[in-house]
């Protein structure tokens, strides 16, 4: 299944439960610098390309095996590091949120129907995004949240770059995304990743 | 005069004199002097183990009762060093077996430690007392089993952050029942569990433990049971810090702590059920060390813990503390020293909890004693860090990391320049500095011109040209250490200021842009340097000379270079190396 799109200025305002950050100005900062927005299209037929790419202006790219991203960053130290993935599943970060017996409470819960954060990776970019799919309704939807989201990451890129959804089942499997109904993808996904084409 | 003391009082005027610098001094000022020193120093530091042949130091040295070694470059701590890059502890402790068999005291950091040398180290220092391993790896539990069994007098056994294959709980009974002089024993790296009946039968025994270290895997039950036992502790690291909800439990932990009158440091808190947390209230007024950077615990706890922290100097804490804690902080600690932030959720942008710059501003208004900063967050400003330069001149060491590479100022989306500017120039005491965000050029034109004290420098994702390089090569005048990974260096500053690598003691650069052919011309016209070129590509000796390098580690040395490499290091321009393949 082939989902292509191209957004044209200006774009609509990002629901304000799906970008969490707390950088403010954030939406502002993206309306006033952005004027054009890439073509982004998933296409399942084509190969995954694994590029390696040397420091001429560009930094290497050394996704580490867990696929956390850059080796090495941020510099943690290794036995730290390895405790926070060891304790956390999925690698989804040690979040220590409790409730008021003293349970960890895991975000990443199906049963709390207001938030359901899954983690999303884009391929060539060191750092992850998390995004609250029970806030969008559609892969239509999730494909414009994710160009907003990392648009300025692509426009640094060259142009025609284009990238295609994969998707991690509970399973621990990968898969393309758009195969399945919605209403099936959100409850298998744990996790994203924009895998460059 | 010809002679003004007498041998014995000057060694005994030079017994005063304990820091190496000074002692490295003493040796330089006459023959008689450097004789002398020779005899009666005590005690080695060795910051690169391949810098210096340990036969070498024997001979110099020939009474050392204290050792301290370190291996691979500080960056092996991120994993940017592959595995079997070299640091084998192993060589040396075969030489100072023999040549140090009073010798008391080995500390290693970052080196391959095997069981064999374990063993070895067991068995050959018959007044063997204190061994502290931080950052190794390549041991297991049977290693730890034979320092227990055979080293009767051990007073210190510690290991920080090693990588540690666990074998065995049960290596910890394999001290004997007449090894009573323990002193430290921190195992808090262990990963699993350790026979309880033991520990506890090792504390019972040990009047004299001072600081105990205890891994996650000690229940919080059991903790009142040991404290109950060795209430004449100073530090104590907790194991995990939480269990199901149990009065009687939470009774007889408050009262076990509080009979802890000397408990100066805390630490462990791995996980944490906030309903236990009020039990070391108690000691919070004396605590001069807080150690919560494994503690799972929120922004309300951990403002109500610093809060009670009077006298706190040191305090290591995850970014759950928020910047309300910061500001509680602030308040309470008009004695802290050094604050250490670290990151809860890494690995994403977005950000998971309310800590900004504001926080180390408030930190750094707050408390005029502050000098040492490890500061984790998502967003800084040149305003946030002018501010903090203003406050606090008396900084020595700064380590910012803002999680994205090259994060501009995020309210002028300018580069970081003129905030990382200010620190160095007005902290004149800055030794050490850790810089992220988006940099240019300048701010190395900033580090050079000011820096002047600065030891070590870490670069990450910065600059724009060698000249950055260049900046800080030929201005930093007390430069030891330079890493960096990920910048547009090239071959000209290097060269350009080669004669100043021999002053430092190692410079790592990886992702940049060196090429294989300066690398071999930097090594074949530094003989006091081993150019180390690490590529793990295929091919390594047939490098195009125009091709930047992977990974490159130059130290300098008088032991020549090395010959325990692996095959994706090449030492450069000495005999057989840079890249010419050997005749056979």
């Amino acid at each position: 299944m082939e989902l292509e799109l191209s957004l044209s200025p200006p774009y609509q305002k990002t629901p304000s439960i799906i970008n969490k950050s707390f950088h403010g100005g954030d939406d502002d900062r993206c309306s006033s610098t952005v004027t054009r927005f890439p073509r982004v299209s998933w296409n399942q037929d084509e190969d995954d390309d694994n590029n390696k790419r040397f420091f001429n202006g560009e930094y290497q790219q050394d996704m580490d095996g867990d696929g956390e991203g850059l080796i090495g960053w941020p510099p943690l130290h290794s036995w730290r590091k390895r405790f926070m993935e060891e304790n956390h599943s999925g690698g989804e970060g040690f979040n220590g949120r409790v409730d008021e017996e003293g349970e960890n409470i895991n975000v990443m819960n199906n049963n709390y129907n207001e938030l359901l954060f899954v983690k999303v990776k884009m391929d060539g970019v060191g750092i992850a995004r998390k995004i609250d799919l029970n806030a969008i309704h559609s892969y239509q939807m999730l494909t414009s949240t994710l160009i907003h989201m990392f648009h300025k990451y692509v426009e640094n890129d060259e142009d025609g770059a284009s990238y295609k959804l994969m998707y991690q089942h509970k399973d621990g499997h990968w898969l393309l995304a758009g195969d399945i109904p919605w209403e099936m993808f959100i409850q298998t996904v744990q996790r994203i990743q924009m895998v460059r084409k | 005069m010809a002679y003004s003391f007498p041998e014995e009082v000057l060694e005994h005027v030079f017994s005063f004199i304990s820091s190496e610098k000074d002692r490295n001094a003493v040796s330089l000022v006459c023959k008689s002097w450097y004789e002398m020193e020779r005899w009666c120093r005590r005690r080695i530091f060795v910051g690169n183990c391949y810098a210096v042949n340990p036969k070498i130091m024997i001979r110099r040295f020939p009474e050392v009762k204290s050792i301290e070694l370190k291996g691979k470059p500080h960056f092996a701590d991120f994993n940017l060093v592959p595995e079997g890059w070299g640091g084998y502890v192993y060589p040396w402790i075969v030489e100072i077996a023999r040549g140090y068999p009073c010798l008391e005291e080995i500390r290693l950091k970052r080196m391959v430690v095997t069981d064999e040398s374990l063993e070895l180290i067991s068995k050959s220092f018959k007044n063997f007392k204190v061994l502290v391993l931080s950052s190794c790896e390549g041991f297991s539990t049977d290693g730890l089993a034979a320092i227990a069994a055979n080293c009767r007098n051990l007073r210190v056994l510690e290991l920080r952050e090693c990588e540690v294959e666990d074998l065995s709980g049960h290596w910890l009974s394999h001290f004997p029942d007449s090894c009573t002089s323990l002193e430290s024993l921190n195992i808090a790296c262990l990963l699993s569990e350790v026979s309880f009946s033991a520990l506890e039968r090792l504390v019972a025994r040990s009047p004299n433990l001072k600081t105990l270290r205890l891994n996650r895997n000690v229940p919080l039950e059991k903790l009142s049971t040991l404290l109950q036992l060795a209430p004449q502790l100073v530090e104590f690291g907790t194991g995990v810090y939480s269990a199901e909800i149990r009065s009687d439990v939470y009774a007889s932990l408050t009262e076990a702590f509080s009979g802890c009158k000397n408990l100066k440091g805390l630490s462990g808190f791995w996980e944490v059920i906030p309903a236990y947390l009020p039990a070391f209230y108690s000691v919070c007024s004396r605590l001069t060390t807080l150690n919560l950077s494994y503690a799972t615990a929120q922004s309300p706890e951990l403002t109500k813990i610093v809060s009670q922290c009077h006298n706190l100097q040191r305090l290591l804490v995850l970014d759950y503390i928020e910047d309300t804690g910061l500001n509680a902080l602030a308040l309470s600690c008009k004695d802290l020293q050094e604050l250490r932030v670290f990151p809860s959720d890494p690995f994403v942008a977005d950000a998971n909890v309310l800590l900004t710059e504001q926080g180390l501003v408030s930190v750094s208004e707050g408390c005029p004693k502050l000098q040492s900063v490890l500061y984790f967050c998502r967003q800084m400003s040149n305003s946030a860090l002018i501010t903090i330069a203003n406050n606090r001149p008396n900084l020595t060491c700064f380590r910012l990391c803002i999680l994205e590479p090259r994060a501009p100022d995020y309210v002028t989306f300018e580069p970081l320049d003129a905030g990382f500017g200010a620190i160095v120039e007005n902290c004149k005491q800055l030794r050490r500095l850790s810089m992220s965000g988006l940099l240019t050029d300048r701010v190395f034109e900033h580090i050079g011109t000011h820096g002047k004290k600065l030891d070590m420098l870490s670069v990450a994702f910065a600059g724009e040209s060698d000249l950055g390089l260049h900046h800080v090569l030929s201005g930093c005048d007390s430069l030891r250490k330079l890493e960096i990974r990920d910048c547009p260096f090239g071959d000209k500053a290097l060269l350009a200021n080669a004669s100043k690598l021999e002053t430092m003691r190692s410079l790592w650069m990886s992702s940049c842009g060196v090429s294989f052919g300066a690398c071999k011309l930097l090594g074949e016209k530094m003989p006091g340097l081993n150019v180390e070129v690490i590529d793990e590509r295929e091919n390594l000796d047939s490098l195009h000379e125009s091709c930047p390098v992977e990974k490159l580690y130059i130290y300098r040395t008088v032991a020549g270079q090395r010959f325990d490499m692996p095959d994706f290091v090449r030492t450069m321009g000495k005999d057989g190396g840079g890249g010419v393949p050997i005749k056979c």
